[in-house]
């Protein structure tokens, strides 16, 4: 098999097709259809009860009313400005921290075990208590996105901080460098790669944070919907928020998968 | 001697020191009135009330009930997300297939079908193993897809050199090379397995961690509350540090390139 997978790979190396008709974007292509064909059928045939799963045309025509409607954009709009506030929170005290525990042993050892406990563990289970301190509105949902993306983007910078040429920091020191110009000069763009790997998977994280955090305790945005419509059974309606909410995500994750490989090849030059 | 002895420990001591500050910070602020105990709690009182739920069954039941779901739940996601990687690493086509719905399941918060499940499966434990082994699924299967393709070209060419059939390169070379990115997998797929655990339980449950942390919110026990907080960070903690030393036992037989 792999044989003749290998084969089939030099040849489209040495032939190039056309990108859509590739066999594994036709597969693909395929795949999808087949899945959707099912699940259009499926409820008509009776193998399995149309409420509970929709359908693929349902789900469209709710999305193109549900879209254009002022209910659905003040959800987006609140949901939004609570994962943007968050993230932004989490960066601004993130990559500080990163380079203090990089150029700081002492920092490093004191600020270290906390901060892996947190990270590895789920600190999405911190979710009830912020709701005590920061009552069921934007903060503690801003606080909950900051929890999900603060971990891994600290914990990227500072790896990518520690591979930092010794060398550029002493000759940075010599030449009198402040302790902020080593940080945007040196540290910062060094450190940029695994900032945008922490970045990346700082959004999934911060994206669950805000749906369950609103799906939890709210009295608005794309988490508070998907709970009243979970609750009223309208499947249709559900799967068009949820389905907001992956494109959204997914769009994000790969926007910045795409600034990584730039930075990638602008750092090998 | 001591200095050496102190420059050799020192990220362990000064990591206690740090977990020791922050419980004695913590215990002052409240007990010198900086801070109302109805939010924070102390970490005296939780101390106690650890012990008095262990002492009634009450923290070994949460825990067992969590664990229940737990194990399921990366059971079935290493079942089924190894069994698919190995497919999908092994026969492009197969990964062709599956894809579209690994990207969508990567991009969409599991949590937002959490009402669909309800609507099949009901409130309690089968849903709550649904969740995590849907947020344990993709680093498995994704890990599992890398490791077989990142077989080593040089021995697979060796072997097929050798008459080695497909069949014989996958179980001895693809297979076996695999096994350390696919225990790095099982080691995100435990965290996340967790992570969708307690979540689960937050949502809908009758007994579990998860539960007695969104019980005691809802009746306002802080001191409730912490407990349980503090034992899922560490229950986390030791799960992922059991992994790790499963992934260094398993990486330890390959021959390092640079040591050879």
């Amino acid at each position: 098999m792999l044989n003749t997978t290998e084969a089939a790979n030099n040849k489209s190396a040495a032939l190039p097709l056309p990108w859509p008709f590739s066999r594994s974007f036709a597969i693909s292509l395929a795949s999808v259809a087949i899945f959707f064909l099912i699940w259009q059928i499926a409820p008509a045939l009776g193998w399995v009860n149309g409420r509970f799963t929709s359908q693929p045309s349902q789900v469209l025509v709710a999305g193109w009313t549900e879209l254009g409607t002022a209910t659905f954009w003040n959800a987006a709009r609140i949901s939004f400005t609570e994962f943007a506030l968050g993230f932004a929170l989490s960066l601004a005290v993130a990559l500080p921290l990163a380079a203090l525990m990089v150029t700081s042993k002492i920092a490093r050892y004191m600020i270290d075990p906390p901060l892996m406990a947190l990270y590895i563990a789920p600190s999405l289970i911190l979710l009830p208590i912020l709701i005590l301190w920061l009552g069921i509105g934007m903060a503690s949902k801003v606080a909950v996105v900051f929890l999900g993306a603060f971990f891994p983007i600290a914990v990227n910078t500072m790896a990518g901080m520690r591979q930092v040429d010794p060398k550029l920091l002493t000759m940075a020191r010599a030449f009198g460098a402040s302790r902020s110009r080593l940080f945007y000069s040196i540290l910062i763009p060094s450190a940029l790669p695994s900032l945008l790997t922490g970045i990346r998977l700082g959004i999934g994280r911060g994206v669950l944070g805000v749906i369950v955090g609103e799906l939890y305790a709210a009295q608005a945005g794309i988490g508070y919907q998907l709970s009243t419509y979970g609750n009223s059974m309208r499947i249709d309606l559900l799967l068009v928020y949820a389905l907001v909410v992956s494109t959204f995500g997914y769009v994000l994750t790969e926007f910045v998968r795409l600034l990584e490989v730039q930075v990638g090849k602008w750092g090998a030059k | 001697m001591t200095a050496k002895f102190l420059k050799r420990h020192a990220p362990l001591i000064l990591g206690a020191v740090s977990m020791i500050g922050i419980c004695v910070i913590w215990q002052a602020v409240v007990d010198l009135g900086f801070m109302n105990p109805f939010f924070v709690s102390r970490p005296t009182d939780v101390a106690q009330e650890i012990l008095t739920q262990a002492e009634d069954g009450q923290l070994l039941r949460n825990i067992m009930e969590s664990m229940k779901s737990f194990l399921i739940a990366i059971s079935m996601a290493g079942v089924v997300g190894v069994g698919l990687g190995l497919l999908a690493g092994w026969f492009r086509d197969a990964e062709a297939a599956l894809s579209p719905f690994i990207w969508f399941k990567y991009s969409a918060p599991t949590i937002a079908f959490y009402p669909i499940f309800i609507a099949f499966l009901g409130y309690g434990t089968p849903t709550i193993v649904a969740v995590a082994f849907l947020f344990a699924l993709t680093p498995i299967y994704a890990n599992t897809l890398a490791g077989i393709r990142s077989a080593d070209r040089d021995l697979v060419r060796a072997a097929r050199a050798f008459g080695a059939r497909p069949l014989d390169i996958f179980l001895k070379v693809a297979l076996p090379s695999s096994v350390p990115i696919v225990v790095a997998g099982l080691r995100l797929g435990v965290g996340r397995a967790l992570t969708g655990v307690v979540v689960a339980e937050l949502f809908g449950a009758t007994a579990g961690l998860g539960y007695a942390v969104a019980e005691s919110s809802q009746r306002l026990q802080t001191t409730r509350m912490m407990a349980s907080i503090i034992v899922i960070i560490i229950i986390g903690v030791l799960l992922t540090q059991i992994l790790s030393w499963a992934e260094k036992r398993t990486d330890a037989w390959r021959v390092q390139p640079d040591a050879a």
